[in-house]
């Protein structure tokens, strides 16, 4: 029994950042990595089954990047997480996120899992597609927004709750093997210790080429990708601006910006 | 003067010679007994882990001696049980080695070499000596009881904090048991020699060798008088004496066989334990060893040698309890318990001849004897415990150790686990900017060298709170602008600081702590400069007293002392006193960690302060509940906090005006504190740095004086 949990470090922007010359993302100089939250709980289910299973259960973690991505999967090893596989050739550059399902659906087919996690979502570009995408490749079954789940390693099917708009919930029985994209709050993800990362550092991470799940520099990058980033910039500020003074004052600034913003 | 061979004592004096080999029978047979007993002991400790404190043994020897002697850490805040207990141990002492000088010539000098020493004068003084003794032993021992039975002293309640009435290990009446029948055995033993000596004076009254020096063993001697006054003759006497004898024998002799099984093996474990004594103990947390597959304590075997060794030293006096923060405002902790806990645990699971298994070790959870995430996590590690422990038990270093395992199995309160997280990802508490780190220093009139860049006198180590709270940034602004104006050649490490790391190690996040540390120790080799300065208490500790053990030697003083200095030599110019009243509080990581008690008191005077003490004060100084990480975790609702407890103690000072502070998490908690207390309006909280600047200001003064 295999369960294969995706996993991306995203980027968060440090105080006073700058965009790339290129104008198509923020300076790399101004950018925190860490682990993206949702896949905090994704790996945390996956760990929940392997720990009350009976039988052997192997998490495998997987992430498209460069070098850096190193440390947030030396994280998730530090967390139970038996194996770590990651994909990068410089040729990845700019892949959207069906191109990274693509990378993604051909690790499953290498490893064969019998479940497959994603986060909803990445906190830094926040598509909401890699997880889909990488189930259409498979022609897998997918359920989006998992805030529950009941499988038995073995199982035929697993049982889930997913969350709708309005606070409703929806129940879905669903072939295995899927692709769920796991929502926040589905469980209290646990503490990697300092200590436990160093150790991990002891674990090897798998590094593979895109020659190695049989994909070749063809079928990624922003050239074969199905969308391209244009631009990133900041829009110019809105017109806000604090008013002072007493509280009668305050009225009749309002009032004389009301009457200039409707032209009197 | 009769032939002085004649005046001793005959032993065993017109016994049959059954008789005596049947005490010397049951004599063996108890010392076999406490030798079995010891045995066991210190197969317990055994099973602990290595520990390094051998060094130095003469020394420390010498100093355990001097503790014993002089009594020094059991009369204090408490001296009438420290003088009591002082009666006994002298008497105690006394009576032993006059039984040892007595086997010495009876069993050994004069069998072997027909030596006799034990008459004449030397046994007429002898004999004043130990009834001298005997009366301390008593008296000592009366004292006790009347402590125990109508003083209803809060700190000899044995009911506990983290349990329930009901759970099985809620009241521990065994304790209240055990104490008093030591009690009663031991002013027995004592009651039964003199009224046995008595009887022998009284049997032998005609024989003026024994009855004419009576008055060497005066207790005797009066016991005697009173039992001649109630009638009772020399034969009758005689006839009661064996029956005393026996009594007080085999009473003795059981005593001693007792001793490793009972609270009276304090004797051994209470000095062995102040022998081992870490003076760094808190200070400097243990390191955990990188090969080291977990941290800190899970099971019992976790510990070591010598934490077992404390363990067994807790006499359950309870003035860790009585000092402790947390336990007064009513959180689930009591350092004692704790100490008891694992005491009993290690009893239980180690004393048999084979070890249970793993699991049965396991030291966390709701049994009894484990001990609760709740208690440990309620500590401040303020260091009272320790402080006062009057046998050197490590408290603090034995809940960190556990707590490094709460760490590891992530059982922490969520905002401390985000907190953790913030300060890895960022270096700082805040979860702010790297680059904001020395935002404030762009609002002085003048620029703050850089450490990195160029060599600097004293460098500054800012720490998180000064660096980041808005508060506390005014403060550190006029620290800066202090040292500009004396002259000072100093410089900041700007972003390259993270937090020390003083709260995190205390969190038990040693992997965490290891990072910050070597990270800084790192930075700063990289820099020239002649030593550190700081305003973080927190930040000083761990600089000063831990990351030498990482390999970072650096000299570092808390500005109190810098200042004081400067003060001194004139560099910093007062221009006024202050005429006001104030108090003030000892951070926990300054006075008793560091014992920085004079310098801030001195600068207060110099100040031209009135300078009133709160009753809690220097080394018994109320911790703010901020410290082991607490400042992180949010306090329980209903509870009262430590900080409101102390400012009640302030409002207390009769026209209070400044309640000074000199640690910025002080500042923080003790603001917040009078707002909720209800003491607002009536006297404010200030960090000393902030009275100072008040002292300089008028450097324009200067000139109109001098114009003037
Ligand atoms: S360190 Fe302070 S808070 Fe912790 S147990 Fe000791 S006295 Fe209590
Ligand atoms: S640990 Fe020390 S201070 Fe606390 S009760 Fe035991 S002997 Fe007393």
């Amino acid at each position: 029994m295999k369960i294969l949990v995706a996993v991306k470090q995203v980027a968060a922007l440090d105080e006073d950042f700058e965009i790339r010359a290129d104008e198509k993302d923020v300076d790399e100089d101004f950018l925190l990595y860490d682990l993206n939250e949702w896949d905090d709980f994704s790996l945390e289910e996956a760990m929940k089954i392997k720990e009350a299973s009976a039988s052997e259960v192997e998490v495998v973690v997987v992430s498209v990047g460069p070098d850096r991505v190193d440390e947030s999967l030396r994280k998730c090893l530090a967390k139970g997480a038996d194996r770590a596989i990651r994909i990068w050739d410089d040729s990845i550059e700019g892949s959207d996120a069906i191109a990274i399902g693509r990378i993604l659906a051909a690790v499953a087919q290498k490893e064969a899992p019998d479940m497959l996690f994603a986060g909803v979502q990445s906190s830094d570009q926040a598509y909401a597609a890699t997880g889909i995408s990488t189930a259409a490749y498979l022609n897998w079954p997918h359920a989006a927004v998992v805030a529950n789940l009941q499988y038995q390693p073995g199982n035929q099917s697993a049982l889930i709750r997913r969350e709708l708009e309005g606070g409703l919930l929806q129940e879905v029985e669903i072939n295995c093997p899927a692709v769920l994209t796991i929502q926040l709050g589905i469980n209290k993800p646990r503490y990697a210790s300092l200590r436990g990362i160093k150790q991990a550092a002891a674990k090897a991470i798998e590094q593979m080429s895109l020659s190695e799940i049989g994909l070749s520099a063809a079928d990624v990058g922003a050239t074969h990708s199905m969308s391209r980033v244009r631009r990133m910039y900041i829009p110019s500020k809105g017109r806000a601006q604090m008013i002072e003074g007493t509280i009668a004052e305050q009225a009749a600034k309002l009032i004389q910006i009301m009457n200039e913003f409707k032209g009197v | 003067m009769d032939n002085a061979k004649q005046i001793t004592r005959v032993l065993f004096e017109s016994f049959e010679p059954q008789a005596i080999h049947l005490f010397y029978a049951i004599g063996y047979l108890a010392i076999a007994i406490f030798i079995y007993g010891v045995f066991v002991q210190i197969r317990k400790y055994r099973r602990g882990k290595a520990d390094g404190s051998w060094n130095e043994l003469f020394g420390r020897f010498v100093d355990m001696l001097k503790t014993m002697a002089t009594h020094r850490t059991l009369v204090r805040r408490d001296k009438s049980a420290g003088r009591a207990h002082g009666l006994i141990f002298l008497g105690f002492v006394l009576l032993f080695i006059g039984t040892s000088t007595i086997t010495l010539e009876y069993d050994i000098l004069e069998p072997l070499f027909g030596i006799k020493f034990w008459y004449g004068n030397f046994y007429l003084i002898f004999s004043l000596v130990l009834d001298v003794a005997g009366l301390s032993l008593i008296v000592g021992l009366l004292y006790m009881m009347y402590r125990r039975q109508w003083l209803n002293l809060p700190k000899l309640d044995y009911k506990r904090v983290d349990r329930q009435p009901g759970d099985p290990d809620f009241d521990r009446s065994q304790y209240r048991r055990e104490d008093w029948a030591f009690l009663w055995s031991f002013i027995l033993i004592g009651i039964t020699g003199f009224i046995l000596e008595a009887s022998r004076l009284v049997w032998l009254s005609e024989q003026a060798t024994v009855w004419d020096y009576r008055f060497w063993s005066p207790v005797g001697a009066l016991l005697a008088e009173i039992m001649h006054g109630l009638g009772l003759t020399d034969q009758s006497a005689g006839v009661l004496r064996p029956y005393l004898w026996w009594f007080h024998g085999l009473l003795s002799l059981t005593f001693i066989a007792c001793i490793p099984y009972s609270k009276i093996k304090h004797i051994f474990t209470a000095a062995s334990s102040l022998m081992f004594k870490d003076p760094l103990a808190g200070r400097r947390l243990p390191m955990v060893p990188d090969e080291q597959k977990t941290a800190g304590y899970k099971t019992i075997t976790d510990l070591t040698w010598k934490n077992l060794l404390h363990l067994d030293a807790c006499t359950k006096c309870g003035r860790c309890q009585e000092a402790c923060p947390a336990n007064a405002v009513g959180a689930p902790l009591s350092p004692r318990d704790v100490i008891l806990s694992l005491r009993e645990f290690a009893n239980h699971a180690l004393s048999s001849k084979e070890l249970p298994k793993e699991a049965e070790l396991d030291i966390h959870g709701k049994g009894i004897g484990q001990v609760f995430m709740e208690t440990l996590w309620s500590c401040r590690t303020c260091l009272a415990c320790v402080e006062i422990c009057p046998v050197a038990v490590e408290h603090v270093p034995i809940i960190v150790q556990m707590r490094r395992n709460l760490v590891e199995a992530g059982e922490m309160e969520p905002l401390l686990e985000k907190t953790l997280q913030t300060i890895h990802k960022t270096g700082n508490s805040f979860g702010e900017s790297k680059r904001k780190r020395a935002a404030w220093t762009k609002e002085l009139p003048f620029e703050v060298k850089d450490a990195r860049t160029e060599p600097v006198d004293i460098l500054w180590f800012v720490g998180d709170y000064a660096s980041f709270d808005p508060r506390n940034q005014k403060v550190t602004k006029s620290f800066a602008r202090l040292m500009q104006h004396a002259g000072v050649d100093f410089g900041l490490l700007f972003e390259a600081e993270l937090n020390a790391g003083n709260d995190v190690r205390r969190v038990g996040e040693e992997g965490l702590y290891e990072l910050l540390a070597s990270s800084n120790i790192g930075t700063l080799q990289a820099c020239d400069f002649a030593s550190i300065v700081t305003t973080d208490p927190h930040s000083f500790n761990t600089i000063r007293n831990e990351y030498p053990d990482f390999g970072g030697q650096f000299e570092i003083e808390h500005y109190t002392t810098l200042v004081k200095r400067l003060i001194e030599t004139g560099q910093i110019k007062l221009k006024k006193k202050l005429d006001c009243r104030v108090t003030f509080h000892d951070p926990c990581h300054l006075g008793r960690y560091n014992k920085g008690f004079d310098a801030p008191r001195e600068v207060l005077k110099l100040l031209g302060c009135e300078l009133v003490e709160m009753g809690r004060n220097r080394d018994n100084s109320f911790c703010c509940g901020a410290g082991g990480g607490r400042i992180w975790i949010p306090d329980p609702v209903g509870l009262e906090k430590p900080s409101a407890n102390r400012m009640k103690e302030a409002g207390q000072i009769e026209g209070l005006q400044v309640f000074v502070v000199s640690c910025p998490k002080d500042l923080t908690m003790f603001e917040d504190a009078l707002k909720t207390s209800g003491y607002e309006g009536r006297f404010v909280v200030r960090e000393l740095i902030e009275l100072i600047d008040e002292c300089v200001e008028y450097e324009v003064w200067e000139d109109s004086a001098v114009t003037a």
